[in-house]
Parts: C-alpha cells; structure tokens; sequence
C-alpha cells in the first residue's frame, strides 16, 4: 500500500509496514533529495539511513504486526531530512549503543548496525515520543555546496 | 534483486547479485548460500558489482553464509528478526577467507567499511580476480 496526496509531489508518503515496501522508500528519499538540490552522496547517506531506520520498525517495532509508516520530507535552509513516524511501541533507536566495531565477532551484534549506520552517515538524529503514542524520529544532513562536495564524510562515529 | 549462482568446479561457487539488496530479500541470499554449500561448494565468491544498494540486512547475509561455509548454521530466517541479534554467536577467531567479496561498487563498500566487517572478507576488484584467488586457494 502506497498512498500519495493527490495534486502533484507529496512531501509525504505512508507504507504498510511491510519490507517490501523499502524499495518505494528509498525511492521516495531519493527523488526529493535530487529535487532538494542534493548532492549524490547526499541522497546515498539519507536513502540508506531512513531505509535502515524504517527497516527497524517494521522487523522490531511492530514485529510482524499490522501497522503503517508514514516518511515526510523535511527542509530548512541548512538541512534536508526525514521524518518516520509510526504507532509502534516506544523506542529510542538514538539511545542504542554503538556497536564495537574493532571487537572479535562473537561480540558484535550486528542488530545494531542499521541504526549505527544511521547515526553515522547523518548529521542529525533525533527521537520523541508523539503525544497520541507512537515514535517520531529524524534525521537530517546538513546542505553542501558544491565546493564541499568532495570533502569527504562527516563522521560522528568517533565523537560518541 | 536477482541472484545467479554459477560453478565453475565442485568446490567454488560464484553468487552474483544485482539490483538492491534490503530487509525483504536478504534472506534469499542466505538460501543461495546454503545451496551452494549443500551441494558441495567449500568457498564462495560473492559477486557484489551488480548492487545499488546494501542495507545493513546485507550484512548479515554474508555474515550468515561466512558462518555456513564454517559448517555452523545462523538462526533460522524462519524466526526473523531474531536472527540478525543472535549472531553474537558467532566464532571469535574470525572467518577463514572461505568467502570473499568482488567488485563492490564504492557505496556497498562503504556500508562494508563502516560496519566493520570490510577487514574480515578478502575484497577483490572484480569478479575475474577473485575468482582466480579462489581457484588458486583451493588447488
């Protein structure tokens, strides 16, 4: 189930929530960042991160359950982002530790990983519960200009 | 996402895979991995040059079919999500070169990189490479 405003581009659409429904989120996240103005690696950062995030809540959020996820673009004159909002049971993806990387593998959990990739490939990343229940994350870039296209990444990992 | 399995002798498989690789087929690759292994493949070569997209659930089918390889069994797909937490359990001296990975584009890479698990598989630049490393390791 995919649902559009009538009336030309949505800045928002609503899924069940069901893993295939990921290729048309990431496709959603895609096309507004090109339309933002966003640069490639831009748009790679966020289409992973939202799809990492909307995965989530559809395996651990509502675990198989019926449900909806709805994705909203959201843009200030410094950042573009997504909001996901679902009717899951409360949950704090920002409060997950990060994962230890340099461990031997019997130590890791890689459950983590979608939300460490995240938080690293963002410069924003943010959790509330909505007042009617519910979780409310987002995550932003910051805009680039065209000269710092080829800076490289930001990386937060190390500053957590 | 489509994957095409090829082997070129009884103990190699090439698994070749194309499109975007996400939470709802990542678990077809995992099969694709215990077919090649069930029928006799002792290394496997993951062709990742065709992939658009890597989400991290694609990180826990190489991770899946390194451990098969080892003869160990991941948690059932079957019980989902549990899955991908449990495989803390896997071994502590780390996979064997039994897998190796060719030709990620620069993104995948990037999820490989930055998950950490980019040191623990033999990249490879191209399928042709890693094959040739392949043939070479099991003669």
């Amino acid at each position: 189930m995919t649902e559009r405003a009538a009336g030309g581009k949505s800045d928002t659409i609503t899924i069940s929530a069901d893993v295939a429904q990921l290729a048309g989120v990431r496709a959603f996240v895609r096309e507004h960042v090109a339309a933002a103005g966003g640069d490639a690696e831009t748009a790679a950062d966020l289409v992973q991160a939202v799809d990492e995030l909307v995965c989530n809540v559809v395996g651990h959020g509502y675990g198989g359950r019926p449900g909806i996820v709805e994705v909203a673009f959201v843009a200030s004159p410094t950042e573009i982002g997504f909001r996901i909002r679902d009717d899951a049971p409360p949950f704090d993806p920002t409060a997950l530790p990060v994962p230890p990387l340099d461990r031997p593998l019997a130590e890791r959990r890689l459950g983590g990983m979608g939300v460490h990739l995240a938080r690293t490939l963002t410069d924003g990343f943010d959790h509330r519960i909505l007042p009617a229940g519910g979780n409310e994350v987002t995550v932003r870039k910051r805009r680039r200009s065209s000269t710092e296209a080829s800076d490289g990444h930001h990386d937060r990992a190390t500053e957590r | 996402m489509d994957i095409t399995t090829e082997r070129p002798n009884a103990d190699l498989a090439v698994i070749g895979l194309a499109g975007e690789l996400d939470g709802s087929n990542f678990e077809h690759l995992i099969e694709a991995g215990r077919l090649a292994r069930d029928g006799g493949a002792r290394r496997i070569v993951l062709d990742l040059s065709g992939l658009t997209y890597m989400g991290s659930s694609g990180l826990v089918a190489i991770h899946s079919i390194a451990l098969l390889l080892r003869g160990q069994e991941p948690t059932s797909p079957d019980n989902g999500w549990q899955a991908i937490h449990d495989l803390s359990a896997a071994p502590a001296e780390g996979l064997d070169g039994a897998l190796t990975l060719a030709g990620p584009p620069a993104s995948i890479e990037r999820v490989l990189d930055r998950s950490g698990m980019l040191g623990l598989f033999a990249v490879y630049p191209d399928r042709a490479t890693a094959l040739a490393a392949a043939v070479a390791a099991s003669a």
